[in-house]
C-alpha cells in the first residue's frame, strides 16, 4: 500500500540528492573538567527512501545525535546538511529551525507521544495545521492516512482509548502528515510487544520505499533491525559501525 | 485548531469546579462592592433627601446623624427669622431597637412637619401620607407592616396609614415616619409608673434642697421632662441668599452649629463610611488576589500535565504563540465565565439579600477587567513553564 500523495507546503517530488549528511559533528555538554563528550567526528549520510538503524547501549550518544539531527540539540563542531540545506556549520546558520523541522522532519516517539487531549484524527491534522495547510485538506488527508495505516475506523477515539499499536500508528501518520524527507523514530517499537513492534518496523519499511522518506530509526532491539538499508552503531559518541543491511544488499531497497 | 478547548474538554471537570470556585469568590466581590455603594447610599439617604439646603444642629456635634443632636423645638422660630432663610421645619431622626408585628426590629424614627414639612417620605408606594399630628405613621415596606396595621410604640398605639419603598438610615435600617409631636412623644414621654419614679427621686432632691409642700410640687412640674426637643432645623434658603452667610449668621447669633447637605454628606463619607470603604478595598482585593492564585495553581498544574504534550509540540515546530495560546486562552476562559456565573449569581440573589445591593456599571468593569488581567497575570506561571519545557523533553522516555 502506497501512503496518499500530501496536499500540504510539503509536497512535491522527492529530491533525489542526499536526505541528510552529518559531517565531523562533536557534541559537549559542560566545560573545563565537568566537560561530557556526548558525539565525536559524527559522519554519515543517508539517502532517499533509505532506512537506516541506528543502535548503541544506553549512554552511547543515540539520543544525542538524534536531538542534533532534529535541530534541537546544537552540535559543538561539524555540518549538518538536510536536503540540500545546511543547517549548522560550526553554529546555526540563522535559519527558522521550528519551521524548517516543520516541513522537513517528521517523528516518532517511543510512547507515539501523541497530544492526549486530541483524537487519532485531529493529531494528523495538527500537524499539517502547523504546517499551515487549510482544515479542509488537513481533515481529508488524515482521514487518508489514517485508512492507509488500517486505523480509519479509529479516527475519533483519543489516545487514551487506543491500543499501544494503534496509538503508534497514528503517530507514524502524523510523521507522515506533511510527507518530510526525513523521519526520526526514537525506539518506536520500545512500548510494544513483539509482533507489534515487527508491523511497525514493517510499516516504517514500506514508507521508506514508498513514499521515498529517509527513516533514522533508534533501536536497542537487534530483531527489530532485520530489512534495514544501513545499520549504524554507536558507543562513547563514535560512529563505530556501518553495515550494510539486507535491503541495501539488494533485496528490496524500494525505489 | 483550538488546543486550548481540547485540553479544557478533556479536564472538563478541573476546569467546572475552578470555574465554579472562582465564581463563588468573585460573586463575593461582587457583593461586597454592591454592599459598599449600598451602604453609601444607605448613609446618604436621609442626608440626601430632606430637600434642605442646610442643617442646623446642636453646637460643635456632627448631627443628626453622626452623633446626637439635640436642641429646643422653639429655635425654629429663631432661625425662620434668620435673613436668607425661606423657610425652617423641625426634624427628628434616632435609632430604636423595638418590637414590631412579633418580631425585634432595628429601625430608625423620623418625626417631622407633616403638613409640608421638610425631610418627610419622599414617594408614597401603599396607602396615603400622614394626615393627622396623633397616631398615624408611614412605614418603610421592609419593615414588613402592611397599611392597616396597628403597632404599639412608647406608651401609644399607631396605624400604619402608608408605605414607602424608600427611606433608610445610614446604617441601611428602615425608617419609620412619624408627625414630630409623635416622634417626639415615643422619644421622650415615659409611662406612668417610671414618671411616678423620676418624680419621687426629684422630690427627694428638692427636699435636700429645703423645698417642701406647695412650693415643692411647684418646681417638681417645672423639672418634669421636657418633649419639645428635636435633633436638628431644616432650612430651605430664600432665591439668592448665600448658604455660608447665613450659616454664620445662625453661628454667630443663635451658637449653633450649621452644615450644608453636602457638608453632612461629607461628614458622613469621613466618618461612617471611611472605615467601611478601607475594610471592604482590603477584602475585595485579597478575594481577587486569591482568585488569581487559583486560577494560577490550576494552569500550572494543567500546564504541569502535558509538559510531554508541549514538548512534543516544540519538536513538531509549533511556534511560541501555539503554546502561549494554549494556556492563555484557557485562563482567559475560567476568567470570564467565572465572572459571568458570578455576576448572574448576585442579579439572582440581588432583591432577596439581607442588605441593600447597589451595582454600578463602572465597579463591574473594573471588577472584570482586574479579574481579566488578573488571569492574564495568572497564565504566566504556566506560560513560562511551558516555554521553559525543552523540545528534547519529548524524546525522553
Amino acid at each position: 500500500m502506497t501512503p496518499p500523495a500530501p496536499q500540504g507546503p510539503g509536497s512535491g517530488e522527492p529530491a533525489a540528492e542526499t536526505i541528510l549528511t552529518v559531517t565531523g559533528v562533536d557534541k559537549v555538554f559542560g566545560s573545563g573538567e565537568l566537560a561530557v563528550t556526548a558525539l565525536r567526528d559524527v559522519s554519515f549520510a543517508v539517502q532517499p527512501g533509505e532506512l537506516m538503524a541506528l543502535l548503541g547501549p544506553s549512554g552511547s550518544g543515540k539520543s544525542t545525535l538524534l536531538l542534533c539531527v532534529s535541530l534541537v540539540e546544537e552540535p559543538t563542531a561539524g555540518t549538518i546538511t538536510i536536503g540540500g540545506t545546511t543547517l549548522y556549520d560550526g553554529g546555526w546558520t540563522g535559519l527558522d529551525l521550528r519551521a524548517f523541522r516543520r516541513r522537513n522532519i517528521g517523528f516518532i516517539f517511543q510512547g507515539s507521544n501523541l497530544i492526549p487531549f486530541l483524537s487519532a484524527r485531529e493529531n494528523i491534522e495538527l500537524a499539517l495545521e502547523l504546517n499551515r495547510v487549510p482544515r479542509s485538506r488537513a481533515r481529508k488527508r488524515a482521514g487518508e492516512l489514517l485508512d492507509y495505516l488500517e486505523i480509519g475506523h479509529r479516527a475519533e477515539a483519543l489516545p487514551a482509548a487506543m491500543s499501544g499499536g494503534e496509538q503508534q500508528r497514528v503517530a507514524i501518520g502524523r510523521a507522515l502528515a506533511n510527507e518530510p524527507p526525513l523521519i526520526l523514530a526514537d525506539e518506536p517499537t520500545a512500548s510494544l510487544d513483539t509482533e507489534r513492534g515487527f508491523r511497525v518496523m514493517g510499516l516504517l519499511k514500506d514508507i521508506a520505499r514508498d513514499s521515498r522518506s529517509a527513516v533514522i530509526a533508534v533501536t536497542h532491539d537487534e530483531r527489530m533491525i532485520e530489512g534495514f538499508d544501513t545499520i549504524r552503531r554507536l558507543a562513547d559518541g563514535r560512529l563505530t559501525e556501518d553495515a550494510a543491511g539486507p535491503r541495501a544488499s539488494g533485496e528490496g531497497k524500494g525505489g | 485548531m483550538d488546543l486550548a478547548v481540547r485540553d479544557a474538554r478533556q479536564h472538563l471537570g478541573k476546569f467546572l469546579a475552578t470555574t465554579v470556585g472562582v465564581g463563588l469568590l468573585v460573586a463575593i466581590v461582587l457583593i461586597m462592592n454592591g454592599i459598599f455603594r449600598g451602604n453609601i447610599a444607605d448613609g446618604l439617604w436621609l442626608a440626601s433627601h430632606s430637600g434642605a439646603d442646610l442643617w442646623v444642629v446642636q453646637r460643635d456635634r456632627g448631627g443628626p446623624f453622626n452623633e446626637s443632636s439635640r436642641i429646643p423645638e422653639d429655635l425654629k422660630h429663631s432661625v425662620q427669622a434668620t435673613p436668607g432663610v425661606a423657610r425652617a421645619d423641625p426634624f427628628i431622626s434616632y435609632g430604636v431597637q423595638r418590637e414590631l408585628a412579633g418580631e425585634e426590629r432595628q429601625f430608625t424614627i423620623v418625626g417631622y412637619e407633616v403638613f409640608g414639612g421638610m425631610g418627610g417620605p419622599d414617594r408614597i408606594t401603599a396607602g396615603r401620607p400622614i394626615r393627622a399630628t396623633h397616631y398615624e405613621v408611614v412605614a418603610n415596606v421592609d419593615l414588613g407592616l402592611s397599611v392597616g396595621d396597628s403597632i404599639h410604640l412608647g406608651i401609644h398605639d399607631y396605624t400604619v396609614v402608608g408605605l414607602t419603598d424608600q427611606g433608610v438610615d445610614t446604617g441601611g435600617n428602615p425608617v419609620l415616619y412619624l408627625a414630630l409631636p409623635d416622634a417626639q412623644r415615643v422619644l421622650y414621654r415615659i409611662d406612668n409608673r417610671a414618671r411616678e419614679a423620676q418624680e419621687a427621686r426629684d422630690r427627694d432632691r428638692l427636699a435636700e434642697a429645703g423645698y417642701r409642700g406647695a412650693e415643692a410640687e411647684r418646681l417638681l412640674a417645672l423639672l418634669g421632662d421636657s418633649t419639645s426637643t428635636i435633633s436638628a432645623v431644616l432650612v430651605e434658603l430664600a432665591p439668592a441668599a448665600g448658604p455660608s452667610r447665613v450659616a454664620a449668621h445662625i453661628e454667630d447669633w443663635l451658637y449653633q452649629s450649621v452644615y450644608s447637605t453636602a457638608e453632612q454628606r461629607a461628614l458622613l463619607m469621613q466618618g461612617r463610611l471611611q472605615s467601611m470603604t478601607a475594610v471592604l478595598g482590603v477584602f475585595r482585593s485579597l478575594l481577587i488576589g486569591v482568585a488569581i492564585v487559583i486560577i494560577a495553581l490550576l494552569l500550572y498544574v494543567l500546564t504541569l500535565d502535558k509538559l510531554r504534550a508541549i514538548a512534543t509540540l516544540k519538536l513538531m515546530g509549533a511556534g511560541n504563540w501555539v503554546i502561549v495560546r494554549l494556556t492563555l486562552e484557557q485562563s482567559l476562559v475560567i476568567t470570564v465565565a467565572s465572572f459571568g456565573l458570578a455576576y448572574g449569581l448576585v442579579l439572582a440573589i440581588k432583591d432577596d439579600f439581607p442588605r441593600r445591593l447597589v451595582l454600578l456599571p463602572a465597579d463591574t468593569a473594573t471588577t472584570f477587567a482586574i479579574l481579566f488581567v488578573g488571569g492574564v497575570l495568572a497564565s504566566l506561571v504556566g506560560i513560562r513553564k511551558a516555554l521553559r519545557t525543552p523540545p528534547a523533553a519529548a524524546l525522553a522516555g
